[in-house]
């Protein structure tokens, strides 16, 4: 339309090689501390849980746990908690490094499209060069580096520890787990970002991702209370990533299959509802 | 001619509300337009119709040719937009702010951002949730003006920037201008529109009340007139000018000696003054036509034409 427009053929090199993909290394940019903190968080209850366990393998514990009501015991997946990867997955794994991690994936999912809009953020961000396809494709990925980002400082605090406090973890049974950790992280995580996407609020991304955690935690809790519930396991995203026990019995490919299929399926629908919809401030 | 904006026809509904009704708006590229209107006409509603940000219920739009939605990013690589309501947040700081959105917009010229932080005072290094509301629309500004756009969107660009930003803002259109960049935007600052803009379009409850250039608005402005006579009485003067046509407001006060008249003249002053002058005029001021009147008058007579 006019000279201001004309851009030579190197510019719109340089602007490429410039800007990959920007969305994501801003939401990496920014999330530096809060990854440094849920990271501390997550370690420091690796470092205050795993060297009890020595002291824990005693006849006393074995007898303290078959005295409690068999239905805690499984609810809390103590059933197994002499052995070092059985202890492991009930303090860290399956119990508290859940919780870490579920809060902060959905935090971030939850930001990431609907607390953006919330906040005025995406409306600029968009009315600039990126498409919306684009900004939801790479807040995802952004998303899931983040996530990984913890699951790194799981396996290495974890190993780090398998010998000083007498676990005996196989290392590759260790990363089956922490895959198994990090994917269903990125479920509940996923599920924040597409109904943050599909609401424009955060605050109903922050109840989509939790609520698919608990649920998921409930169902195969009451699947391992009762025999004829136990089909209520399948439905389970905590049962698809643990059911088979992995820090045990190493990685269950279904089951992270499942994991991955059900968040490429919500990126996707995060992707969709944002290309659609009036973004609102 | 050729245009850098044109809708038509186009509407905006919320479920059962209508921001914007039929709006057939044309800008011509390399001119500045201003769009003003009481709060809640639509004119953030159609800004963002421009952007892509929202979609419209009906009608067209073209911008630079595109139909925005078509454009996508690459379209709004070439327009800088201020939004109206411009939030920031975040412990990022403005420069770092600035240059992501250069990466997504660039080519930005190498010393843009600093230059024009420069020149409208803004700290770079401060961290954009500390910024006072002036200084987050310099931000607004930097990134709306840095890769030189063609088409400049600015939604109530001066909102909280002291006077003496405000004429450096008002520089930079014009200098926008002059460099062939087309510029729309939308403002309650009245006094903005008239120095800055061309031409002009009023919007009431999402409708077009009045369009045109800012010459021919101003003379089809209403004026407040304030006199002070003797040799009269109140009743004599409201009288007279009961009889006069395009009168609003009036308003007489005083005694026998000294009658005070406040009057809102639409159109032609001279039947007002010849009916007031039944007495003696001490004292007449005429404030200058005011566009803010004007458009709440223009939006009153579109209101009883519909």
């Amino acid at each position: 339309m006019t000279a201001t427009s004309a851009t030579t053929r190197t510019e719109r090199e340089q602007r490429t090689a410039f800007s990959t993909l920007p969305v994501l290394r801003r939401w990496m940019a920014e999330g530096r501390r809060s990854l440094l903190g849920w990271s501390a968080g997550v370690a420091g209850v690796e470092v205050l849980y795993l060297p009890l366990f020595p002291s824990m393998q005693s006849p006393e514990l074995a007898e303290l746990v078959a005295s409690l009501p068999p239905e805690l015991v499984r609810t809390l997946g103590y059933g197994d908690i002499t052995s070092g990867a059985g202890y492991t997955q009930a303090t860290i794994f399956g119990l508290i490094g859940f919780v870490l991690l579920t809060i902060a994936g959905v935090s971030w999912g939850a930001a990431f499209i609907g607390g953006a809009e919330e906040s005025g953020r995406l409306e600029l961000t968009l009315s600039h060069g990126v498409g919306r396809v684009q900004y939801a494709l790479e807040s995802a990925g952004a998303l899931a580096a983040r996530i990984a980002g913890l699951g790194v400082v799981v396996f290495v605090v974890v190993a780090a520890l398998n010998g000083p406090c007498q676990l005996e973890l196989d290392l590759g049974n260790l990363l089956a787990v922490t895959a198994a950790w990090v994917c269903l992280g990125l479920l509940s995580a996923t599920a924040a970002l597409a109904v943050g996407a599909v609401s424009g609020r955060r605050s109903w991304g922050v109840g989509a991702g939790a609520g698919i955690a608990v649920v998921g935690y409930v169902l195969q809790a009451l699947a391992n209370n009762s025999e004829s519930l136990d089909w209520l396991r399948r439905l389970s995203p905590y049962d698809w990533a643990f059911g088979t026990a992995p820090l045990t019995n190493g990685a269950d490919l279904p089951g992270l299959t499942l994991l991955v299929g059900a968040s490429l399926v919500l990126v996707g629908a995060a992707t969709g509802a944002l290309a659609r919809r009036d973004v609102l401030g | 001619m050729t245009l850098a904006i044109q809708t038509v026809g186009l509407s905006k509904s919320y479920g059962s509300h209508e921001a914007l009704h039929d709006l057939d708006l044309t800008v011509r590229t390399g001119s500045v337009f201003g769009l003003i209107g009481p709060n809640g006409a639509g004119k953030t509603t159609t800004l963002r119709l421009l952007l892509d940000i929202i979609r419209p219920s009906a009608g067209s739009v073209t911008v630079l040719g595109v139909d925005p939605r078509a454009g996508g990013a690459s379209l709004r690589r070439r327009i800088g937009y201020v939004p109206g309501e411009l939030r920031l947040d975040g412990r990022i700081k403005g420069g770092a702010l600035l240059r992501h959105l250069a990466e997504l917009s660039g080519p930005v010229a190498p010393g843009t951002i600093e230059t024009l932080a420069e020149r409208l005072g803004l700290d770079l290094s401060r961290p954009v949730h500390a910024l006072s509301k002036g200084n987050r629309q310099k931000v607004g500004l930097v990134q709306a003006f840095m890769h030189r756009p063609d088409l400049l969107v600015l939604d109530e660009p001066t909102s909280g920037l002291d006077p003496l930003v405000q004429r450096e803002f008002l520089a930079m259109v014009r200098e926008a201008s002059a460099n062939g960049q087309t510029v729309l935007l939308s403002s309650h600052i009245l006094s903005e529109i008239q120095q800055a803009a061309d031409d002009v379009l009023v919007l009431a409850d999402g409708r077009v009340v009045a369009e045109g250039d800012v010459a021919s608005l101003r003379i089809a402005g209403t004026r407040r007139l304030h006199a002070t006579l003797t040799g009269t009485s109140p009743a004599e003067i409201r009288a007279a000018l009961a009889a006069v046509e395009g009168t609003d407001d009036v308003d007489v006060t005083g005694t026998a000696e000294l009658v005070r008249v406040a009057v809102t003249v639409r159109g032609d002053v001279d039947p007002v003054v010849r009916a007031i002058a039944t007495g003696t005029i001490r004292d007449l001021t005429i404030e200058e036509p005011d566009l803010e009147e004007s458009v709440l008058d223009l939006y009153a007579r579109a209101k009883e034409a519909s």
